[in-house]
């Protein structure tokens, strides 16, 4: 007996049926992703959190978020502790990739107190992929 | 008349026990030939930001090969004689592809909760076809044989292999062919950076998680599928012969050639902590022991 559509058993009615969702599901869901998807260069931003201080290391929590259209690769962030003009400290920390509406977190760690002066934490570059 | 043709006769009534084995079958292809590809970071990466249109000429490609394979191949011991059957197979297969590596993804935390939409149908669909072509090929990946194996054959081939084979000399050959399986797929896998990468971001649980999907998959492969000689595997004697305790075992020496092979490729060191080379085991020990589950059957 050949096998086709029309014949076959009803568990493999149920194997195809169900099959036949999840790749429809697979497509519609990459329509929908072209349909609604934004063509915009990366557009990234960085928060950041509340600080912890461990022992005499003070740990700063950010989120870089890329609201644009496009995935950006080697997403640069920088943190500086700024007294005054002085620099005093400086972190870096770069992200793979950062596609559409996704967000990486991660933590600088520094040896100063950034309340005791000035901290700013921003994207510095990134690449297209 | 071929196996496809002589079992498809068999085919009347509804048998969801025989349908389950098939698509574990059909699974059991798809991990043999999509885990090295799993751990390949390039292949995540593409994922990453590959655009839509991209990825459904990509999927409707990939519909078109599984298509033509399942003309004369397929994951299922019946031929798929009329188009209307083969897309309907091709489907399948490719619903278990993605299924698949979905979960793989899942576990290996390629995709989370804060993973894009897009990027995460990249990586599905990227990873999805190794895993889909693999479920296509599953009968003759396995058993190097399209036809596989009838049960009479595997029947017959089991008894007299337990009437000339010993004990010892079955369970020596067992954990020679998983330590074989294990390393030819962990080999090439070990010295990557794929390992440490996905090590770094496993907690305990996740760790568990791994470990128990080992065991599922090489059980699935070498028992719960009927891709090769899996009536013979439960007909062996051997001091660890019934299924559970002899993938519980053929794990453990999975585990040992992974984390053996770490330490060739100086990516452990005696120095490291006890919980970084079970770590490193653990993730490597995935591949290994679906590796080692494929040498095991190739015995």
């Amino acid at each position: 007996m050949s096998k086709n559509l029309f014949r076959r058993s009803l568990a493999e009615q149920a194997s195809f049926l169900i099959s036949l969702f999840i790749v429809s599901l697979i497509v519609v869901l990459i329509c929908y992703a072209w349909i609604t998807g934004d063509t915009n260069p990366p557009i990234l931003s960085v928060t950041t959190d509340k600080i912890r201080q461990v022992e005499q290391q003070y740990y700063i929590p950010f989120t870089v978020t890329n609201s644009g259209g496009k995935t950006a690769h080697f997403v640069e962030v920088i943190a500086q502790i700024k007294i005054g003009q002085e620099q005093i400290a400086i972190g870096r920390q770069q992200v793979d990739f950062l596609s559409r509406e996704e967000t990486q977190s991660g933590e600088f760690i520094f040896d100063r107190d950034p309340q005791q002066g000035e901290l700013t934490v921003r994207v510095a570059s990134y690449q297209q992929p | 008349m071929n196996n496809r043709q002589r079992q498809s006769g068999k085919a009347k009534g509804d048998n969801w026990r025989s349908e389950l084995e098939e698509i574990i079958s059909g699974a059991s292809g798809g991990f043999l030939f999509g885990i090295p590809l799993l751990y390949t970071m390039e292949v995540w990466s593409i994922g990453s930001y590959v655009q839509p249109n991209v990825l459904l000429g990509i999927l409707a490609i990939t519909f078109v090969f599984v298509l033509l394979i399942n003309r004369i191949e397929g994951f299922r011991p019946r031929e798929s004689e009329t188009i209307p059957g083969a897309i309907g197979e091709t489907i399948e297969t490719l619903a278990i592809g993605i299924t698949c590596a979905t979960i793989m993804l899942i576990l290996l935390q390629r995709i989370d909760l804060r993973t894009s939409l897009i990027e995460a149908l990249g990586k599905i669909v990227f990873e999805g076809v190794p895993f889909s072509l693999g479920v296509a090929f599953s009968r003759s990946l396995i058993s190097g044989d399209p036809n596989g194996y009838s049960d009479n054959e595997a029947k017959s081939q089991g008894s007299d292999r337990q009437q000339n084979s010993s004990a010892w000399k079955d369970t020596l050959t067992d954990i020679s062919a998983t330590i074989i399986g294990a390393l030819f797929i962990a080999f090439s896998i070990a010295p990557t950076d794929e390992i440490t990468v996905l090590a770094a971001s496993a907690s305990g649980l996740w760790l568990l998680s791994i470990a128990i999907a080992s065991l599922v998959i090489s059980y699935g492969i070498v028992f719960a599928s009927k891709i090769t000689n899996y009536q013979e595997r439960f007909n062996q004697s051997g001091l660890f012969q019934t299924p559970q305790s002899e993938t519980v075992i053929s794990y453990l020496v999975s585990l040992l050639i992974g984390i053996l092979m770490m330490w060739f490729f100086q990516k452990l060191t005696l120095s490291d902590p006890w919980y970084l080379w079970l770590r490193y085991g653990i993730i490597l020990g995935l591949p290994a022991s679906i590796g080692g589950a494929a040498g095991r059957l190739a015995v």
